[in-house]
């Protein structure tokens, strides 16, 4: 529940300081505290950081989908805001670190999360834009 | 209603705007279609994150092309929506050509928040993250001080402007020298855990997210673009870090 919190804020700040518009606080903080929320308890439940961030990426995309239909505006508004807390951007300075310290196995290992994790968070946000897609579609 | 030109003129505006403001590729092509299809001409077009390609095709004339070269950009929400509104209400009613350009230009002049409220932000920001990562209260604090510098400095540093990812060098720097600093004074903190809260705000999470967004959508190019970018990022923030840590830990 703290952490979820902490994930709301978090998502909310970030979003700040790319400019995002006065009324949509709430909105913007909300699939960051949601996501987060999903991902961290798959992550206590399968151990798996990958499988547990590509949840975590479905639950914002599918919030940013619904959202962006009742708030009119575009979807990447929510999407972008609620994966902060999932990013790997943490990852991708740790894999920096072990190279400067000289440990290229721990390195190679972080480096290919790094990029699976971001993978996974794109995929799991396409995959909701694309099924939203698809059902707006007339039969 | 609109000649070819200022059509043209129109298009490449708002495309400018979305892509200097951080939105995605298909997004920019997308708006550029649109505008186009509001005034019923076709039009081919090609974007890059560093460049806008037009081709328009008016019926009964000659074919005309423009480029635009893009430089620097700086993520701004508020923006993509409000051209992203725009272009869809210019599909329902076509306006003049006046009337676009002075709806763009405040677009482009919209206000941000002030330097203080995002400083603190920027601070709030690491704080937060710190906690997250399970850091304690005094950890949160000395991050939220950390980033008020970098934020501070980052601003500063845009103004002065020279080589883009030497920033991220000296941010690195800064952030493990008070780290350092405040590890003299108390050995049992955790610096790893304050040095990454408060550079989250720094970190490219958003352009490596992009960048793969816009791999899947087909524009291999961009993607490669922001994933380079994302990746140099990365590499001068934990250079600086490194190298004064690895300094510095011999040092206290």
């Amino acid at each position: 529940m703290k952490e979820c919190i902490l994930a709301f804020f978090g998502s909310l700040f970030l979003a700040i300081l790319i400019n995002v518009d006065r009324k949509k606080f709430f909105w913007v903080g909300l699939p960051g505290s949601l996501g987060w929320a999903a991902y961290a308890w798959l992550l206590d439940a399968t151990r798996e950081v990958i499988f547990a961030t590509f949840v975590g990426a479905v639950v914002v995309g599918v919030y940013s989908e619904i959202a962006a239909r009742k708030l009119k505006s575009p979807a990447t508004v929510f999407s972008i805001s609620g994966a902060f807390p999932l990013v790997p951007g943490v990852g991708a300075y740790n894999t920096v670190q072990m190279i400067v310290e000289g440990d290229m196995n721990g390195a190679l290992g972080t480096g290919i999360e790094t990029i699976a994790s971001a993978a996974a968070i794109a995929a799991g946000i396409m995959l909701a834009s694309a099924i939203f897609r698809i059902m707006k579609r007339p039969m | 209603m609109m000649t070819t030109n200022q059509l043209i003129d129109v298009a490449l505006k708002a495309g400018e705007i979305l892509l200097r403001s951080g939105a995605e590729v298909y997004r920019v092509e997308d708006t550029i279609f649109r505008i186009f299809k509001s005034y019923d001409v076709d039009c081919e077009c090609f974007v890059l994150l560093t460049a806008i390609f037009i081709t328009a095709k008016p019926k009964g004339s000659d074919n005309v092309s423009v480029i635009r070269r893009i430089k620097g950009v700086s993520y701004n929400l508020h923006r993509i929506e409000l051209v992203n509104s725009f272009s869809r209400n210019l599909q329902e009613r076509p306006i003049s050509y006046q009337e676009a350009m002075e709806i763009l230009e405040d677009i482009e002049n919209a206000t941000q928040y002030n330097f203080i409220s995002r400083l603190v932000v920027a601070g709030l920001t690491a704080l937060v993250f710190t906690l997250l990562f399970n850091g304690n209260i005094l950890e949160a604090f000395i991050a939220f001080g950390i980033s008020l510098i970098l934020y501070a400095f980052k601003e500063k540093y845009s103004v002065i402007g020279f080589l883009p990812f030497f920033e991220y060098f000296v941010s690195g720097v800064i952030a493990a020298a008070v780290c350092l600093l405040a590890l003299s004074f108390n050995p049992s903190l955790n610096i790893y855990i304050i040095i990454i809260g408060s550079i989250m705000m720094l970190l490219p999470g958003m352009a490596l997210t992009s960048g793969i967004k816009d791999a899947l959508h087909g524009d291999t190019v961009s993607s490669l673009y922001r994933l380079t970018e994302a990746m140099f990022i990365s590499v001068a923030l934990g250079a600086g870090v490194g190298v004064t840590l690895s300094i510095g830990l011999r040092l206290v």
